[in-house]
């Protein structure tokens, strides 16, 4: 359904920046052949790649590290790919939303169901995401702190990048920005190759699922966790906004959809590489259930050298910065969509002030956070994953609906068979949150499953 | 690139462009029309108050984990 017809058309520099970006997709679109396709996804890939690839964040990476040293190579390594093809069902859902609606995930949901499920999302979202931002500048502070960086300076740096990004105040400078700094996640490749991996082993896990890990209770949480940390609200929020700020429309639907699918195969590759490069530290029977990145990367020095632990470290630094700069950003498209008040990275300082303060703010407050003395690190985590198991049913069942609206998405609603494929998904991450959420509200109620 | 700083007068030549190049409803003056409210059916009536019930229980438990981690 479109909105009621405008009286005064006026046209804004937010319109004008956004229009010479379609200006040049029609141009690519115009010519056929393959290095125009090439050029089509050139121009329009970006949020899918982001999404994903943010979404390998400094708590992700640690998650995978310590997946490799506490079970090797086995199991772990198809199921990881498995759950970034669960990311790319629902990731799908918001590209088509937000080229059919142009309008952000939290003003759709603001618009169709009411100013309290509204204001519910966005401050769900922005409690959720500045705790989350916490856990990134953590994991910087820790990567860098491989280097001898002192804290200060480690989130200095990071706040920087992050700004750097935004100073242009055009969308396709920052999705170029920060593309550019989310590359580096792939780092962990080398760093795999690093550890030599027996390729027959991997090859095998990847095919039979083989070994299987023992079944107890950490077993069980670590599935869960993956599971849990498949999909959560701000990639949601982040992806639809920032299509929507793109540009793209349902011409732009297939290449988004690519662009979704390509971030996926990226991260679950990186993912995987993180896996393999630290599984060598399981053959030699290393502990390494509470390490940091810096510790990680200490361990494997003796293994993949100096070079190798420094790559692995750096690693970990981008996937905090990253992750940072796609979360605040998706808070600030967020405040804006539920406030009323302008939401793009193509917004001049002048138009933009509450965007950018929101942006700015969220990263600079849980920087500061960060350099607090004796920070609680482990409450931090567990809040979080509390936060993001209260937030994700309400986001997911959202998306599901709104998905489904044909007054809003007219012919790009949900096929029946989407929607048995996408309801399978919803009910399998939802029950996977909740019962994560209980393993951490109430650990004993997984007890009788054994383990520590 | 425009000059962001000063944010000068649009240009005709950019006001041509931005509305042959933008579909109408993807103009941010068209967006300051909020989408009509949803006229929801009994299941979807039902998911909601099934969501808030679930949020009530969840936010009385993580309060609870709060206060306990405070003391």
């Amino acid at each position: 359904m479109k909105p009621a017809a405008q009286p005064e058309i006026v046209v804004t520099h937010e319109d004008v920046d956004r229009a010479h970006d379609r200006v040049r997709v029609s141009a690519a679109r115009a010519h056929r052949g393959f290095s125009s396709q090439a050029r089509l996804l050139w121009l329009l890939a970006g949020p899918g790649v982001l999404v994903m690839l943010g979404e390998n964040d400094g708590p992700s990476m640690l998650s995978y590290a310590a997946t490799g040293a506490r079970f090797g190579i086995g199991f772990f390594l198809p199921f990881v790919a498995l759950t970034f093809c669960v990311a790319i069902i629902v990731q799908e859902m918001t590209v088509r939303l937000g080229a059919a609606t142009h309008r952000g995930h939290a003003e759709l949901i603001f618009d169709r169901f009411g100013p309290f499920w509204g204001w519910f999302s966005m401050l769900d979202l922005g409690i959720g995401n500045f705790l989350t931002l916490i856990t990134e500048f953590i994991a910087v502070r820790a990567g860098l702190g491989f280097f001898g960086v002192p804290a200060w300076l480690a989130i200095l740096v990071a706040l920087v990048i992050l700004y750097a990004a935004l100073v242009s105040h055009r969308y396709w400078t920052w999705e170029r920005i920060t593309l550019a700094a989310a590359a580096f996640n792939l780092v962990f490749i080398p760093v795999a190759l690093m550890t030599h991996p027996r390729w027959h082993s991997v090859g095998h896990s990847l095919i039979t699922w083989q070994p299987l890990p023992g079944f107890n209770k950490d077993t069980l949480l670590i599935v869960l966790a993956d599971i849990g940390a498949t999909v959560t609200p701000w990639m949601l929020f982040f992806q639809q906004s920032a299509t929507v700020d793109k540009g793209m429309t349902t011409k732009d639907i297939r290449f988004g959809r690519i662009d979704t699918v390509l971030g996926a195969a990226l991260a679950s590759v990186a993912a995987i590489a993180t896996i393999l490069a630290t599984a060598p530290l399981f053959a030699h029977q290393m502990t390494a259930d509470n390490f940091q990145a810096a510790e990680f990367a200490q361990a494997l020095q003796p293994i993949i050298g100096r070079f190798g632990a420094s790559l692995f470290a750096l690693g970990m630094v981008e996937a905090g910065i990253v992750a940072a700069i796609t979360i605040s950003t998706s808070s600030a498209y967020a405040f804006g969509e539920v406030t009323h008040k302008p939401h793009s990275l193509n917004l001049p300082m002048g138009e933009g002030k509450s965007f950018y303060a929101v942006l700015t703010l969220c990263a600079a407050a849980a920087a500061g956070i960060v350099l607090i003395p004796s920070l609680p690190l482990v409450y931090v985590v567990l809040v979080v994953n509390v936060v993001a198991v209260l937030a994700m049913p309400p986001a997911l069942v959202f998306l599901f609906m709104l998905v489904n609206d044909k007054e809003i998405m007219g012919t790009f609603v949900n096929p029946l068979w989407a929607n048995v494929l996408a309801a399978a998904v919803v009910f399998i991450l939802t029950a996977a949150g909740i019962l994560f959420g209980i393993s951490i509200i109430a650990p004993n109620i997984f007890a009788a499953l054994g383990g520590k | 690139m425009t000059n962001k700083r000063s944010t000068p007068p649009i240009s005709a030549l950019d006001q041509n462009l931005a509305l042959s190049s933008l579909e109408p409803d993807q103009l941010v003056g068209a967006k300051k029309h909020p989408i009509p409210r949803r006229h929801l059916k009994a299941p979807e009536l039902l998911i909601l108050w099934t969501l808030r019930i679930y949020l009530i229980f969840m936010t009385a438990v993580v309060a609870y984990q709060v206060w306990l981690a405070a003391r």
